[in-house]
């Protein structure tokens, strides 16, 4: 890795930390608010579901995410603290749909103790204060004036050293908070205090309550009319007032999150360790509570953060699985659950280990992850690409060009393929059996190159050689009429819809036909300066069937230039510079966009905004999408059309959000492709490739894909061996009733169908610390070794190293090595084994005995380190991250050309680092500096001071790193702040767009 | 059970009325815009930048006690009690 890198997500955050539902947007409007670690996503409650509005991302990590209503105020204001100590107050402005600052400010203190049991941010229901508690026995305090802004900031000693939770209560005359905390002899107890905002103190509150469940973790505070608070332990679960104590036992969990159904506070939803989820009622005679009842509703994933929303309807963040939209039913199903899962949104958090193989052997580096955690845990495949399914192949050389044909006009799907080749063209058609089998359509011409295809009006089909245009009956499949070229010229190019066709001949010649029934008519024909490369006259417009732009691609000045037809006026000329020819022009529109694309001879794309009435072309951008020429067709996926670039980089063309995207797809190289729809093979491809034709579907277009394997226990390490094709994972079952509530086990899995082969248990109070499959010298096996650690050393033996064969699909245990301490990383080197064992570094060396059996034997060691965690190697050179002394714990994978993969610290973030040449990284730099000024932090915070470097010792600027994020937020802009910034840097807006597209595709 | 279920709250009985359950296997890939602000207002107005107090709670303590020793002071001189016990009380111990 070089010293100048490029920081960028891969995928953002899904892991989600807090939500509240409010009136955010608008006084009517109901909105779900999200926190996934670094961003914030608004959704709004509509008929249909929950609809995304925006995604937000935050300079810091949210440590709290507060909705409240300021006195006065028609609808709520989100309260967000990070955890650096900085804090942000927003209002939703309507008028501009933008997020503006109302109040932000740093809440940090220069001494304290930072909370071990996260950070506290609460806000006083009647809106008197926010309360925070951030520092062991400090409780600050930031009062609201009357009129609802904020003031200076103060802190109040508070006595409790061990807070587990502190909450406002409703109702009080004074502010009052109660605090859940741990005494010094590890009992639990709750105790009131009222905030004096004038003395800047604390005031004995109303009420206490002595030595709680020793679980108690968790306060809700109960609205008016019943007020008070509910204390949830792990065995019990208390209501707590002035005046009433009410307890109930529970069954042994730990509540992770809870949500509040009705308004008045008397029905509650708590979520468990075990994804549990029960229904807590406070049973009361009109303001005095008489009783708690409680009720299992259901499983879902572990949640995080309990919402509910509307009419049954409630949202499950997780951490740990992914989250959840479940709907609260009136009877049980069959399994007796209330719990009805809507939609579930993926979380790949919380990353504990990773391996990239090419499972597909295409060139393509997978990630498969140790994802989630409990019995949510799962393995990720997380993938780079589009993937095409195979469905179908044959091995046919020197294609030149495909097209599918329908047997009729209205025939929803396709019969015909045609395949073109230097000097013949041949017809594929689907049989009875959906088998493919060569057919005839004896009107075409089959001793000549098709030049370009397409189905017409009135059952016909258009065929294009060199030296005619034949319209041929679709039913019969008899020509019905044959346009020839002129004497002595011959058709170089082509394109035709339903009703038209454009051809080009040599010296420049453009003719125009129009289709109609039996005939085809000469409309139009015009000579241009220069010879024509390629042509295309796709129906964007309001009419589905005719199109009145041209696109043509012209040899010499290379330009594009747009022509209206039927009269093929010049409308635009569009010179492309360089000296590279247009190579394939394609009209197009997304989302209501119409572009005009052009793929250049050296594998750049040019694509333009084009005005659909005034055949205007803006906004001119430049991307690379490989090196080879490029061939663009249209092919739909689930209703929606997108692009198919054929090159030696085959990428799919798509819009997201109104802004172009690409997106590699996972094939080497293709020459060709032509959608081809057929009732046995609905929504698939044609593909030409490397001597072979492709039937295959496509994956849903979009960046990463991600399969998920739920495994029901927890995975913590994984490696592949690609010899026996399975991977093998360390993972933790928790038992729910048992004895020793942990088992571990390293368990076997097929890679393609990730089924467990075999088991290995562990002894108990062992785990595996770290897995690895290498082969030493001497010895062809490929052995998986096993680095173990005690978790309870006292009862058992020592930590081992466990080197296992796989053979016939089983896991053999063939050598175990004790240890001196938990093996925390294992690495193959130079033929021996390296391994990590807490503060040392042994390496061991494979030896035979003289029986034919082999043991590991201690070879040399490294003392002196505080804890190895994580150990690289790179041929004789042996890299050690420590625990203490990392500042960021990267992994460098080398999985794909230029890319590679991390762990970011809190394993959260699926990202890449890249390195770059020092150049591009002071350019860059710049872009970055000047990005700054423009794109504004969000709630006024600063990403210089959230990219410095932090740690409990020191706070410096981030050296070296470059936010990949932040500066592929270019594209993001409209023209005018785009504008801005080329000024500023003194480069086009094309070449910012096309070096920062470049990055893009880095992942 | 049925009485702990019911009458779940509605604030627009419309909301979510459309919805059908998706497919589990298919998880939601509804992405919303990425926000991107380049407006001045993501700065708060010039008082509402909050930092905390720069005396630290010690020193404020004393300030506050020395203030309402001061407060107490001046009541009594304000308002002297007519059998000024405390001051003939106080001349006593002095001695």
């Amino acid at each position: 890795m070089s010293i100048w890198n490029y920081v960028v997500t891969a995928h953002k955050p899904t892991n989600v930390t807090h939500s509240c539902v409010g009136n955010f947007t608008a006084p009517q409007e109901l909105n779900l608010i999200v926190a996934k670690c670094t961003r914030i996503e608004i959704h709004l409650l509509t008929p249909q579901g929950l609809q995304p509005m925006l995604d937000v991302p935050i300079y810091g990590r949210i440590a709290t995410l507060e909705l409240f209503r300021p006195h006065g105020e028609a609808q709520d204001f989100l309260f967000i603290a990070t955890e650096r100590y900085k804090f942000c107050v927003l209002q939703w402005d309507a008028e501009t749909s933008e997020l503006i600052t109302r109040a932000m400010g740093d809440v940090s203190d220069r001494i304290g103790r930072p909370t071990d049991n996260g950070q506290i941010g609460i806000i006083d229901p009647d809106c008197r204060l926010i309360g925070l508690h951030l520092y062991d026995g400090l409780f600050k305090v930031i009062p609201f004036d009357n009129k609802g802004q904020l003031k200076e900031a103060f802190n109040i000693r508070l006595e409790e050293l061990q807070v587990l939770d502190i909450k406002f209560l409703y109702g009080c005359s004074k502010p009052t908070i109660v605090v859940l905390y741990q005494d010094n002899k590890d009992a639990r107890h709750v105790k009131t205090y009222e905030v004096a905002l004038k003395d800047k103190d604390f005031v004995e509150g109303p009420w206490t309550q002595n030595n709680l469940d020793n679980g108690a973790d968790l306060l809700i505070p109960v609205p008016p009319p019943l007020c008070g608070v509910l204390i949830i332990g792990e065995e019990t679960i208390v209501y707590c007032s002035a005046n009433a104590f009410k307890a109930i036992p529970i069954r042994p969990s730990i509540t992770k999150a809870y949500g509040r159904v009705d308004a008045d506070g008397s029905r509650y939803l708590l979520g468990d360790h075990a994804g549990l989820l029960h229904l807590l009622v406070i049973t009361h005679e009109k303001e005095k509570v008489t009783g708690l009842k409680i009720e299992l509703l259901g499983e879902t994933s572990i949640a995080s953060t309990i919402s509910y929303l509307d009419n049954a309807v409630v949202y499950i963040g997780s951490s740990y699985g992914d989250s959840q939209l479940i709907k609260l039913n009136l009877q049980p199903d069959a399994k007796g659950s209330y719990v009805e899962v809507l939609e579930r949104y993926v979380n790949l958090g919380p990353i504990v280990d990773f391996c990239v193989v090419d499972l597909e052997r295409q060139g393509q580096g997978q990630v498969v992850t140790c994802s989630g955690a409990y019995k949510d845990g799962s393995l990720r495949i997380v993938r780079n690409g589009i993937g095409i399914n195979e469905q179908a192949s044959v091995e046919l050389q020197g294609i030149k060009g495909m097209w599918s044909l329908r047997s009729s006009t209205d025939d929803p799907f396709d019969t015909f393929l045609v395949v073109s080749f230097i000097s013949e063209t041949r017809i594929l058609a689907m049989n009875l059996e959906d088998e493919l089998e060569e057919t005839e359509i004896e009107g075409f011409c089959s001793q000549a190159q098709t030049l370009f295809c397409h189905d017409a009006v009135y059952n016909q089909l258009v065929q294009v050689t060199s030296s005619s245009v034949r319209l041929v009956s679709s039913t019969t499949r008899e020509m019905r009429y044959e346009w020839h070229a002129p004497q002595g010229y011959s058709l170089n190019v082509a394109t035709a819809n339903a009703t038209q066709v454009l051809l080009a001949t040599g010296g420049g010649h453009l003719v125009y036909l129009e289709i109609g029934d039996g005939t085809l008519t000469e409309v139009k024909h015009e000579q241009l300066e220069y010879e024509i490369s390629c042509l295309d006259i796709n129906p964007i417009g309001d009419n589905p069937i005719s199109s009145q732009l041209a696109a043509v691609g012209m040899w010499t000045d290379i330009s594009v230039r747009i022509f209206s037809l039927p009269d093929l006026n010049l409308i635009t000329k569009e010179s492309l510079g360089g000296e590279i020819i247009p190579r394939s022009v394609l009209l197009c529109a997304f989302e209501g966009i119409s572009y005009l694309l052009c793929a250049l001879g050296d594998g750049h794309l040019l694509n333009f905004l084009l005005n659909m009435s005034t055949g205007e072309l803006t906004d001119r951008k430049k991307v690379s999408l490989g090196t080879q020429p490029i061939t663009l067709r249209t092919f739909s996926s689930k209703n929606t059309t997108h692009v198919f670039a054929a090159s030696d980089r085959p990428t799919v063309i798509y819009s997201s959000n109104k802004k172009l995207l690409y997106s590699n797809v996972n094939l080497k190289e293709v020459s060709h492709m032509c959608p081809f729809n057929s009732a046995a093979f609905p929504d698939s491809l044609a593909i030409a490739k490397e001597g072979e034709l492709t039937i295959g579907t496509i994956d849903d277009i979009q960046k990463l894909h991600i399969r998920s394997i739920p495994l029901g226990e927890h995975a913590r390490r994984i490696c592949h061996q690609e010899q026996s094709r399975t991977f093998a994972i360390c993972s933790l079952k928790n038992q729910s009733n048992a004895e020793e509530s942990e088992m571990h086990f390293i368990r076997l899995l097929d890679d393609q169908t990730f089924d467990f082969i075999s088991t290995y248990p562990l002894d108990t109070f062992e785990y595996g610390c770290s897995i690895l499959s290498c082969s030493f010298s001497d010895d062809t096996n490929v052995i998986t070794v096993l680095g173990l650690r005690m978790f309870y050393p006292k009862k058992m033996s020592q930590p081992r190293i466990l080197v296992f064969i796989v053979e016939d699909g089983k896991l053999q245990l063939i050598v175990e090595k004790e240890t001196k301490g938990a093996v925390y990383s294992l690495n193959a080197f130079n033929g021996k084994l390296l391994a990590a064992i807490n503060q040392k570094i042994q390496l061991y060396k494979w030896m035979l005995r003289d029986d034919g059996t082999r043991e590991l034997q201690s070879e040399c060691g490294h003392h002196g380190h505080i804890l190895a965690l994580f150990v690289q190697t790179r041929g004789d050179f042996i890299v050690l991250h420590e625990e203490g002394a990392i500042e960021e714990r990267a992994r460098d994978y080398n999985a794909n050309w230029m890319s590679a993969v991390e762990i970011l610290d809190d394993d959260i973030y699926l990202g890449v680092i890249a390195s770059l040449p020092h150049e591009q990284y002071v350019f860059l730099e710049k872009l970055q500096t000047n990005l700054r000024k423009v794109i504004k932090g969000v709630g006024g915070l600063n990403h210089e001071q959230w990219r410095s470097f932090n740690n409990e010792k020191k706070t410096v600027d981030a050296k070296n790193f470059l936010d990949g994020d932040l500066i592929e937020s270019f594209l993001d802009l409209n023209r005018i702040r785009m504008d801005e910034i080329s000024k500023a840097m003194g480069v086009s807006v094309e070449e910012l767009c096309k070096r920062v597209e470049e990055l893009t595709r880095l992942h | 059970m049925g009485s702990m279920l019911g009458d779940f709250p509605s604030f627009d009985p419309h909301n979510f009325s459309q919805l059908r359950p998706s497919d589990p296997s298919n998880p939601s890939k509804m992405t919303p815009a990425t926000y991107r602000p380049t407006h001045n207002r993501t700065l708060p107005p010039p008082d509402q930048v909050i930092t905390t107090e720069a005396k630290n709670i010690l020193v404020r303590n004393i300030y506050q006690r020395a203030e309402e020793k001061l407060r107490l002071k001046r009541a009594a001189t304000e308002h002297p009690i007519p059998e000024h016990g405390s001051k003939q009380l106080r001349a006593s111990t002095s001695h």
